[in-house]
């Protein structure tokens, strides 16, 4: 890696320490605006109000709410995460195991947006006004207006209980089994990944047919340049900086999307821990989850933007 | 080999119907072997007093138990903690039950108190709990359970910081040692509802050895004396249980081991079953009944529980301080209507806090509340509110709970009462009710307690955490609640309870609306399952059939 882009790295992390710590606190803040009390959970169902103080005393819940979360953020500068109030357990081992089997599912429906989203895009921009331009763009629009949850409700009930060719629910891990993880996983990145097909291929399409017929196109068809090479050697590597913020953009929403997809599917996930954390206002896990969350994020925007000075040399100037 | 035939008999099939599987109403074939199995099984689990015919109908027709396999269940939460003292939640019992064994036990269909660790008990006087403890019963980790066990359960429970249930215990003045297996629980006051409380959390015996060991983490690695030893718990995600050799009851229990499943959606917990990935699922919704009989090989099992859905007052305040406005919101509510539309009419109106196939459940106040707006409209009137009443009641934001407050505030509105809810989370809206006293009412439930005089005590005794107007409803009633818990023979609590139920009707201190189906579904291999008045489910009976 160059000196120029070492120095973009090393600026983007630097900037970086202010979203963590500012994502946290607004996470830690908005907790504490959701009515409820974590403390009331704990003590069980016929508590009285001196054993829910007595709780709220025991676990610091009665500190103040800076202090609260300046103790937490000293911890994890430690490397610390400090354990679940609910269950006891390390909130760092909880999130490494449940981050596999999310991220299979995020970069298995990734994988499956570009793969099926690409071609779409290429053929619909190809051919703009045709039939099939109007069949790629109405199958996309399709896709960006079915909610996931249902497409994956459809697919449990037409490709698992119908037809038992994939599990209905639950998940495996991938290190002890690769395709028998992806054997669960299927269903789940299909549906997830249909709006992610649909975008990818709008945006290919759009961008592709600007620049198909852009001047500088126009002179290399005077050139004598095939349809073919002008879109395999220019068409294409014009629109791959578009692409790449696609396909940043969609890693982070796909990540977000699998709070519903994990439910529909009962997949042992982060979405599943987040929203069970998030009802029963057991902080220390929301808050360890997000901040793995915003270090994917930010790992993956780091990585796109080095991508895009390797795409793009105008970027780094 | 010979068959025979047993027709069921029509009480069996109104037995099967309200506690048992549902069944064809065909003629059950069984093979005199498996009459025979059957039935030397029943005598050494001693588990099938009170369940009928409609159990033993249902066991002869899926045949005699298989020992082995190992059942896979869906369940619908996870647990708060795996050990009885620390965890607070309703849900917890199903996997407590696999591994813990309870000194009292019940009796599936009456909660009537049966022996457990305890062989016997008796009040030598009214101050005095005497249990005489099993012989030769060892926890998981080979400690022995004995006397010495017993007095640190009972020590812990009560003096415990992370304890739960001191509440449970209050009555509990110390333990003394006896002998090797027999101890007595010294009283503060009489207390006949002790051994009910002792088949629930407080009489889940926990391993000296391993609670004092493990310190804290004895919440996720539990060691108890139940039929299946702890193995893992994944949060959220797994929780696995295996045989205890060891275990008191011969012959039990029947699988090999028990994998929970956790999916808290419980339509996704029902597919599975449907993709044949698990074989048990319970606590699901009446409205999934539908489902299940269409899928395949699947079966349902429809109980009556003691979870009652009620609309909590608060007696000592505004206008719900007069008593003729609570008896007017009682008549307002078709509760027939209620169940139909609210549970597909698989559930039973509530006219009291127990339902109708309870040991205490009084036949004279059945249907004591009917359904009339006019007489409603007359008693508020009387009451002072001719232009009709506003009634301010909490509710949660879940999507049953806001169709049953829909339903309620048209029958209110019929008997012009102008019905508003301010809905939340479970937590905010229980603790905004209970503890800050927020609001007229509260849509809720009651979930059940094994002894009905706790239940009426901590929903109605002046300062109890679940009466909201922490005011005493009447002299009589304290008097009544007290006498209930001072009896220890079941006609005379019986006879005392109805009185209970008499005052708290009389009085109007709580709408009581329905009692929801204990609804579970199963596959085809599962057989044995036998519902509880409780609504949570024990394992020891089912067995995998090959």
């Amino acid at each position: 890696m160059d000196r120029k882009r070492l120095r973009l790295v090393g600026r983007r992390l630097v900037q970086f320490i202010p979203v963590i710590v500012l994502a946290t606190f607004i996470v830690f803040g908005l907790m504490q605006l959701v009515p409820g009390d974590i403390a009331v959970t704990l003590a069980g169902e016929s508590a009285s109000t001196e054993r829910i103080a007595e709780i709220r005393q025991l676990y610091g819940l009665d500190r103040p709410m800076l202090m609260q979360y300046g103790s937490w953020l000293w911890h994890a500068l430690h490397g610390d995460l400090s354990r679940s109030i609910l269950s006891g357990e390390p909130v760092l081992r909880m999130a490494l195991e449940r981050f596999p089997a999310t991220l299979l599912m995020v970069v298995y429906a990734l994988v499956l947006s570009l793969l099926i989203g690409i071609p779409m895009g290429i053929l619909a921009a190809t051919r703009p006004g045709s039939r099939l331009d109007g069949f790629v763009s109405g199958t996309a629009s399709v896709g960006v207006a079915v909610p996931n949850f249902w497409l994956a409700m459809l697919l449990v009930a037409s490709f698992a209980l119908e037809r038992p060719w994939f599990p209905a629910t639950g998940s495996a891990p991938f290190g002890e089994d690769p395709l028998r993880a992806l054997h669960f996983a299927t269903l789940p990145a299909i549906a997830l990944a249909s709006g992610g097909i649909a975008e990818v291929a709008r945006q290919l399409r759009s961008s592709l047919i600007e620049i198909l017929g852009s001047q500088f196109v126009r002179t290399l068809r005077a050139k004598g340049l095939s349809s073919g090479q002008i879109l395999w050697k220019h068409g294409l590597k014009n629109v791959s900086v578009n692409l790449l913020t696609v396909i940043g953009l969609l890693f982070n929403r796909l990540l977000g999307a699998t709070v519903v997809i994990e439910a529909v599917f009962a997949i042992p996930g982060v979405g599943s821990t987040v929203v069970h954390s998030a009802i029963n206002k057991d902080f220390p896990v929301i808050q360890g989850i997000v901040l793995a969350m915003v270090l994917i994020v930010i790992v993956v925007n780091l990585i796109v933007d080095v991508l895009y000075t390797v795409l793009d040399p105008r970027v780094n100037r | 080999m010979t068959t025979s035939r047993f027709p069921m008999t029509d009480a069996a099939r109104r037995g099967a119907m309200t506690r048992g599987e549902h069944e064809s109403g065909a003629p059950v074939d069984v093979s005199r072997r498996e009459l025979i199995s059957l039935l030397t099984g029943a005598c050494v689990t001693g588990a099938v007093a009170g369940t009928g015919l409609s159990a033993s109908g249902s066991a002869l027709a899926q045949g005699a138990p298989r020992k082995g396999g190992v059942l896979k269940v869906s369940a619908p939460a996870n647990p708060s903690s795996l050990d009885p003292a620390t965890g607070g939640a309703g849900s917890d019992h199903a996997f407590l039950f696999t591994i813990f064994a309870t000194l009292i036990e019940w009796d599936y269909a009456t909660l009537k108190p049966q022996p457990g660790l305890a062989e016997s008990w008796s009040y030598p006087d009214n101050k005095t709990l005497l249990l005489n403890l099993r012989n030769g019963v060892t926890f998981h980790d080979g400690t022995p359970f004995d006397a010495e066990a017993v007095k640190f359960n009972i020590e812990r429970a009560k003096t415990s910081q992370r304890s739960n249930i001191k509440a449970d215990l209050a009555t509990v003045e110390r333990v003394e040692i006896l002998g090797p297996h027999q101890v007595a629980l010294k009283l503060t006051q009489a207390d006949s509802a002790l051994p009910l409380i002792l088949s629930d959390r407080a009489g889940m015996m926990v391993s000296p050895k391993a609670a004092q060991a493990l310190g804290n983490e004895h919440d996720r690695k539990p060691v108890g004396a139940g039929p299946w030893k702890f193995v893992s718990w994944s949060d959220n995600q797994k929780i696995v249980v295996t045989r205890s050799e060891a275990y008191w009851k011969p012959g039990l229990p029947y699988l090999d081991g028990i994998e929970f499943a956790i999916i808290p959606e419980l339509n996704t917990g029902l597919r599975s079953l449907i993709a044949k990935q698990n074989d048990f699922a319970y606590s699901l919704q009446p409205n999934q009944k539908q489902v299940i009989d269409r899928a395949k090989g699947l079966k349902s099992v429809v109980g009556s529980t003691l979870y009652c859905q009620q609309i909590y007052l608060n007696f000592g305040k505004g206008a719900l301080a007069d008593v003729r406005v609570r008896r007017a919101l009682n008549h307002a509510v078709d509760r027939a209507t209620y169940v139909k539309l609210t549970m597909a009419g698989l559930g039973e109106a509530a006219w009291m806090n127990l339902p109708s196939t309870h040991w205490a459940y009084d036949k004279s106040l059945a249907n004591c509340w009917p359904h009339d707006p006019e007489l409603a409209r007359k008693l508020l009137a009387e009451a002072g509110h001719k232009d009709g009443l506003d009634l301010n009641l909490l509710g949660y934001t879940d999507q049953a709970s806001v169709q049953r407050q829909e339903i309620l505030i048209e029958q209110f509105r019929k008997a012009g009462v102008r019905a508003r809810f301010s809905n939340g989370s479970i937590a905010e809206k229980s603790a905004q009710y209970f503890v800050e006293k927020q609001g007229d009412g509260l849509l809720s439930a009651w979930t059940g307690r094994p002894d009905p005089s706790l239940s009426y005590s901590l929903m109605y005794m002046k300062n109890a955490y679940f009466n909201a107007s922490q005011t005493e409803a009447s002299p009589e009633l304290t008097a009544a609640l007290l006498a209930s818990r001072s009896l220890d023979d079941i006609e005379g609590r019986k006879r005392a309870l109805a009185k209970v139920q008499k005052i708290v009707t009389d009085l109007a201190l709580v709408i009581p609306l329905a009692f929801p189906p204990e609804l579970v579904a199963m596959g085809p291999n599962v057989a044995g399952y036998k519902p509880s008045l409780l609504g949570k489910p024990k394992f020891d009976l089912i067995s995998l059939t090959a």
